[in-house]
Parts: structure tokens; C-alpha cells; sequence
């Protein structure tokens, strides 16, 4: 392959992430310091923007509630997938089945399956209150989305959607591990408790490293699910940063028009990028000195 | 060599790409719109909508338009998907946008330079039609008419009588403390089979929207949507009464149960199912529950409860702009005759009568035979029913910090609090930003000292 072939091949993602990505990154940085609607003349405001965003209790809310969200999914998601990809990496009945069960929540849009579990949990008809009522478990309906639970419930929806995802990829990490690691063990009479700790984890660390970065990520920006079964509500209590910042550059209302705000927007979008990249890093480092400490 | 080649390439490709990109919505350079063109002796003309409730009724009138006009005119009507609003601003910026446009956000569009005025356009006889509904920020700016009004939202209390009648209630509520009274029997008449008093879909911020700006600005004479037209300020306490009894609702187990996660169609579902005693909407309902939710329960819609019974202000009518000129068309004479034909008096009685929509137009709802759509009667405009002026609510909003009124209302209604703190501290905020907003530019609308909403009363219809 000449020079000229290769610069070819490369040169549509070039393109592309020059237009798509680089562009309106620059587009945003500059508007950032303007007080802008999307119509008539930018004003200048400084950094007026990011005072006002250091005075924005409903925006800092949103990051907390960002911390639980991807706390309270990846506390469990990791775990529960690592345990399903050890338990179908084994020789069962059905694996293939079971895998592709495990998978299929990926590929569904996430906006589709949180409308259905919206049927599922909502209060006034939900089909979990009928079930519970009627076997007598509960005796008045729980409210699933109501401002005690609706965060517990998210974080359940999106532990669904992400455990088979992450178990696969656990699993493609486990198969690369060399079988004759397990028995050369076994033949020194290693337990499998043993073989767990001293060959599957330590050589599946590297993978492990990344699915977790990938997942942090993931959860941060997580807000499709949540936009469509709460809408952040009730009155903020499941409002996460990104949903925060796309209301305010995509702001929709059924009963007045509402304003863009593009220049707050883009430099709410600034700082959220930040946060996700400071907490990126921060695992990142945290990772590396555990490895080098075992 | 090559290297070089593949610079001029990319950088050629890269600005024509960028330059794609900027929106550069001052330009008016219509040699470039491709919406619409004149071939085969035809002037095509394009018209965008995002209405569907009346798609098949206007688009048998474009069918008629287009056999029946002796200019040659031929209008293709689209019915726009969803996200209406972000597909016109694309449009716009790609200089791909229609001749004709349903207008989503007046003040919006006519800054960013996307219509035409009509002034010129309009005949006397029109500009009579219309002199009592055009409005300051809806249909005019500076002088300027952009859009004229076709039809709008009444705003009613909408309550299932069967239920009313079971729990030995004869009349709706007129004041708020016989609503939230009427709430409790309903539900402590029909609690065991999932019955409850009244509902709100609290699950957006309209929520609380709905039943604030429907009970709210009956109760004053001084303005709607927050906005005191009189000192040119905002002042939330008109919501306080209704705030209050939403609040008492919720207290005594009134309230469906999970009405914090309700949107207002799962609320109309149920509400179709006879679930729920009463709700506050608008004049869609009647359409809504012979099509999209029939129902067998015997339902009617009654004016707003106010504190103490009267409706001394006026009931905010939601409409007023409908359809305007693209500035960007380059054949705006034939697509002033297509929109003199949508706002002919014949075909808005049409309209009217199939009950598409409750008109504006003082001469239909004259001369018109009243729709007979079942619930409508109660919707039908009465003297306290009137077109509010513009306000500055959302270039305030585009301003102000921390949670929005309607936001900071839910919250009260669902857990409780401090409602005069609430409104004190909505004032602050809502003040220091439209203070910012005027200095900014992003308004114009001004304090008028001698506003009052009871003015506005018996200009759409003198019916008591």
C-alpha cells in the first residue's frame, strides 16, 4: 500500500471527525462566553456564564444525582456481570441461549424499553403494583417513580440494560486467558476458588481496567432511559447532567415556546465534559498504582 | 505532490463543509431555495404543518386549492413529524425552508428573520376580519403582520359527571374550596375501585401549568403566565389559591395516586376509563376522546373555580399565531393566495363547524353553526375567554436562574413548604431576569399601567 492509499483510507474519518466533532467543539468553546438564544447578535458576557453555573443549585444537583446514578449502577452491573460471564464461560447446557437472552436488553433502544418500563412501574396502573396488590404483598400502590424511589428505579432499569453488555465483554476476556494456565493448575491441585484468585483475576485485570473505564463513562452520560421515564422529575430527583444540559439546549414545552440557551448550554457542556473526564482520569490513575501495587 | 493534493482536497472539502454548517439567518438570497420552483408553467408552492388532528380536512382543501385557483398554483402540504421546531431551523439554515409555514414560535421566528409581513398583502376587508384579534408580539412587531390567528385552546375544568352524580354532587365547583371538597367525595365515595377526586399530569412541569394558568388569571385582572402586564413585573402570588388547593388535594389522598409520574395522556386514559373525577385542560379534549381515547363516560368541561366564585379577569385563550410567508420563498404572491385561502372566512367556518379547532375569527364564530362534537359545548368561547398580549415569560426564562416557576409549584404541591416564600423568591429571580433580559435586547415588552385583563373580556364572543 503507497502513501497516497493510506492517507485515501484515512481521510473520511478525518473528514469527518473534523466537521462533526472538531467544528462544533470549537463552535461551543466560543460560545460559551456569550449570552446566545440561537437568533440576533452573541453577547459578550465573559465568564458570566460560569458564575452563573458556580450559583446553579439545580445544575450541581444534577451532579450529584449523576454520582448515584453511576454509583449505584456499576456497583452492581460490574459484579453481576462478572459472575454471569464466569458462569456461562463454563460448559453448560444452553449457554448460547442464555448468552443471547443475557445480550438482547444491548440491543433495544433504550427509549423503547424504558416506555415499557413505564408500564411496568408506574403507579396509578403499573403491572408490578397490580401483581403485588393482588397477592396481597403490598396493601397500597408504591410509587415506583414518586420522589422516594424513581432513582432506585432507574438505577435498576439501567442495571437491565447494561449487565449482558459488560458480560460480554467479561467473557471475551475470559476466553483469552490460556486454558493450559487452568490445568497446569489443576494438575498441582489447585481448588477453584484457587485458579479463581490466582490465574482468572489477575490475568483478566487489563480487561477489567477498561470495561470499567467504559462503564464510568457510559454512566455518566447516561440520560436517554431517564429523560423518557421521569423526565428528571419528580421535581429534579432523577435529573443527571447530561439530561440537565440537553433541556437547555433542546428545550421542549407543551405550553409555551421555550428558549435555547446555547451560550449557558455550552458552557454547562464545558464543565460536564470536565467532570467526566476529571472522574475518567482519576480512575485511570487509581487503577494504574493498583496494579503496579500487585 | 500528493501531499499537496490531498490538502487541497481536504481543506476544500473541510470549508465547504463548515460553510454548510454556519447559519446565516440575515441572509435573504432566495435564488437558492429549492422548496419550491416554477416548472411546466406550474409556481409550486410548499406548505409545512405539524398538525395532525387535521390532515385529512386541509389536505382535501389544498386538493381543492390546487384544482380550483386560476394562477397556476400547485401547494404541496406536508404534515411534519415530530421536533417541528428544530426541523424548520434546519431547514432555514440549509435555505431548504417551505413557502408557507405553520408558525411555532412567533417572536422567535420573526427574529430570526424567517417571515414575511403582510401588510401589503391584505385586502381592507381582511384587515377589518381581523382587527380585534391581532395581536402585539403575537401576530405584529413593530407595525409589521407576520400571521394572522385561526383557532385556539379554551381552558376549562373537565369533569366526569357520572361520578359527580354517584358521589351526590350536583354541579361542578365554583370556587376552589368546593373543588377540593367535590376531590374528597369523589374519593372517599370510590377509593376501592381505583377512584380518585382529581388528577394533573405533575409529572412535567405543565403539571401544574395547566390548572395554574387556567384558574389563576380568572382570579386577577392584572395578567397571565406569572407576568403583571400593570407594573410590567412578574408576580407568581396569582397562583397561590390554586397552589393552595392542589396542595390540599394531595394532602387528603384526593390526587390519583402516582400523579407524579402521570403524562396527560396515560391521565386521559385513565380519566376515559372514569378513574378520575376532574382535571384541567383545554379545548382538544372532545377530539381526543372520540378519537384517541373513546370513552363511555358522560363527561363535560365547566368554567374555572376561582377563590371566591367569580371570574373577574379572563381566561387565557392559547393561540393566536397560525401560518405565515417564508422570507426566504421566492414566490411569496402565490403564497399569499394560498394563505388568503386558508384564512378565508369560508374555509375557517368549515373548520370551525367539523370542530378542528375552536375558531378566533370573530365573523365565524358569528355566522357558523356551532360544532356538535360531543363535550365541545362547554369549550365553546365565552365572554370571559380572550387572547392575552404577548408577555415576556420565555425571554425570561432564557435568563433566569435556579428552577423554573412551574417547577418550584410541583414541588409544593407534591411535598409542601413555604408557599409565600416560594413566590417571594420566584418574584426575586424572575425579576433580576427579566431586568436582564430587557437590557440585553432579548425584550421589548414594556409595563402598561392601564391594562386590565377585564378588558379583554367579550371580544371573542359576548356569551355569558
Amino acid at each position: 500500500m503507497n502513501k497516497r492509499t493510506a492517507y485515501l483510507f484515512i481521510f473520511p474519518s478525518v473528514f469527518l471527525t473534523l466537521v462533526l466533532g472538531v467544528y462544533p467543539l470549537l463552535w461551543a468553546l466560543r460560545y460559551m462566553f456569550y449570552n446566545y438564544q440561537g437568533y440576533g447578535d452573541p453577547i459578550f458576557v465573559g465568564f458570566g456564564n460560569f458564575a452563573r453555573l458556580l450559583r446553579d443549585a439545580e445544575f450541581w444537583q444534577s451532579v450529584v444525582n449523576t454520582g448515584i446514578y453511576a454509583a449505584g449502577k456499576l456497583i452492581v452491573t460490574i459484579p453481576l456481570s462478572l459472575i454471569l460471564a464466569f458462569i456461562l464461560n463454563r460448559k453448560l447446557r444452553g449457554r448460547t441461549v442464555l448468552r443471547a437472552i443475557y445480550y438482547l436488553p444491548t440491543v433495544f433502544s433504550a427509549s423503547v424499553m424504558s416506555i415499557v418500563f413505564f408500564i411496568i412501574f408506574n403507579s396509578y396502573n403499573g403491572v408490578l403494583n397490580q401483581f403485588l396488590l393482588k397477592f396481597h404483598i403490598i396493601g397500597a400502590p408504591i410509587s415506583w417513580l414518586g420522589p422516594d424511589y424513581a432513582m432506585l428505579t432507574t438505577i435498576m432499569i439501567a442495571i437491565w440494560g447494561a449487565v449482558g453488555n459488560y458480560m460480554l465483554l467479561f467473557l471475551a476476556g475470559l476466553q483469552g486467558i490460556p486454558e493450559d494456565l487452568y490445568e497446569a493448575a489443576s494438575l498441582d491441585g489447585a481448588s477453584e476458588v484457587r485458579k479463581l484468585w490466582s490465574i482468572t483475576i489477575p490475568l483478566l485485570g487489563p480487561v477489567m481496567q477498561m470495561i470499567i473505564m467504559l462503564a464510568i463513562t457510559i454512566s455518566l452520560k447516561g440520560y436517554e432511559s431517564i429523560m423518557v421515564l421521569t423526565e428528571g422529575g419528580p421535581y429534579g430527583k432523577t435529573e443527571v447532567m447530561y439530561l440537565y444540559l440537553f433541556k437547555l439546549l433542546f428545550p421542549v414545552s407543551p405550553e409555551a415556546p421555550v428558549q435555547q440557551q446555547l451560550g449557558y448550554g455550552s458552557a454547562v457542556g464545558f464543565v460536564t465534559a470536565i467532570i467526566v473526564g476529571i472522574v475518567t482520569i482519576l480512575y485511570f490513575y487509581l487503577s494504574r498504582k493498583l496494579n503496579k501495587m500487585y | 505532490m500528493q501531499k499537496r493534493w490531498l490538502q487541497v482536497v481536504g481543506s476544500t472539502m473541510l470549508v465547504v463543509a463548515l460553510a454548510a454548517c454556519s447559519s446565516n439567518s440575515s441572509s435573504t438570497d432566495s435564488s437558492t431555495s429549492s422548496s419550491s420552483a416554477s416548472s411546466g408553467g406550474k409556481t409550486k408552492i410548499v406548505y409545512w404543518t405539524p398538525d395532525r388532528h387535521d390532515a385529512e380536512f386541509m389536505q382535501s382543501k389544498v386538493d381543492e386549492f390546487n384544482k380550483t385557483n386560476k394562477d397556476n398554483i400547485e401547494v404541496d402540504m406536508n404534515v411534519m413529524g415530530d421536533n417541528y421546531p428544530q426541523a424548520v431551523d434546519i431547514a432555514f439554515a440549509s435555505k431548504q425552508a417551505p413557502d408557507v409555514l405553520q408558525i411555532d414560535d412567533f417572536e422567535t421566528y420573526v427574529k430570526k428573520g424567517y417571515l414575511t409581513p403582510i401588510n401589503d398583502y391584505m385586502s381592507d376587508e381582511m384587515k377589518q376580519t381581523f382587527k380585534d384579534v391581532i395581536i402585539d408580539h403575537k401576530n405584529e412587531i413593530d407595525g409589521k403582520i407576520y400571521t394572522l390567528p385561526n383557532t385556539g385552546q379554551t381552558w376549562r375544568l373537565i369533569y366526569n359527571e357520572d361520578l359527580f352524580k354517584q358521589a351526590g354532587i350536583s354541579a361542578p365547583p365554583k370556587t376552589l374550596d368546593e373543588m377540593v371538597q367535590d376531590a374528597k367525595k369523589i374519593t372517599d365515595m370510590g377509593k376501592a375501585q381505583g377512584i380518585y377526586g382529581f388528577a394533573s399530569p405533575l409529572k412535567g412541569v405543565s403539571g401544574f401549568g395547566r390548572p395554574a394558568n387556567t384558574v389563576g388569571p380568572a382570579g386577577v385582572t392584572t395578567g397571565v403566565d406569572g407576568y403583571n402586564y400593570v407594573t410590567g413585573e412578574f408576580d407568581f402570588s396569582m397562583y397561590k389559591d390554586i397552589a393552595l388547593a392542589m396542595r390540599q388535594m394531595m394532602t387528603d389522598g384526593s390526587m390519583l395516586p402516582g400523579v407524579e409520574s402521570l403524562d396527560i395522556d396515560p391521565l386521559r386514559a385513565q380519566f376515559a376509563q372514569g378513574k378520575i373525577g376532574m382535571y384541567f385542560n383545554h379545548s382538544g379534549e372532545p377530539g381526543v376522546y372520540k378519537d384517541q381515547f373513546p370513552t363511555q363516560v358522560k363527561w363535560a368541561a365547566a368554567p374555572p373555580p376561582t377563590k371566591d366564585g367569580k371570574i373577574v379577569g379572563a381566561v387565557q385563550v392559547i393561540g393566536g399565531s397560525y401560518i405565515g410567508i417564508s422570507a426566504d420563498s421566492p414566490n411569496k404572491d402565490a403564497a399569499w393566495k394560498f394563505m388568503n385561502y386558508v384564512y378565508s372566512t369560508d374555509l375557517q367556518t368549515k373548520y370551525y363547524e367539523n370542530g378542528y379547532g375552536v375558531s378566533l375569527i370573530p365573523t365565524v364564530l358569528e355566522h357558523a353553526t356551532k360544532p356538535t362534537i360531543p363535550g365541545i359545548a362547554g369549550f365553546l368561547p365565552r365572554k370571559y375567554d380572550a387572547l392575552y398580549p404577548a408577555n415576556p415569560l420565555s425571554a425570561t426564562e432564557s435568563q433566569v436562574e435556579g428552577p423554573k416557576w412551574t417547577e418550584d409549584f410541583v414541588k409544593y404541591v407534591l411535598t409542601g413548604g413555604d408557599v409565600d416564600g416560594i413566590i417571594n423568591d420566584l418574584n426575586t429571580r424572575y425579576n433580576a431576569a427579566l431586568k436582564q433580559a430587557r437590557d440585553s435586547g432579548l425584550t421589548t415588552i414594556k409595563a402598561d399601567p392601564s391594562f386590565s385583563s377585564a378588558k379583554l373580556e367579550g371580544k371573542l364572543s359576548k356569551d355569558e
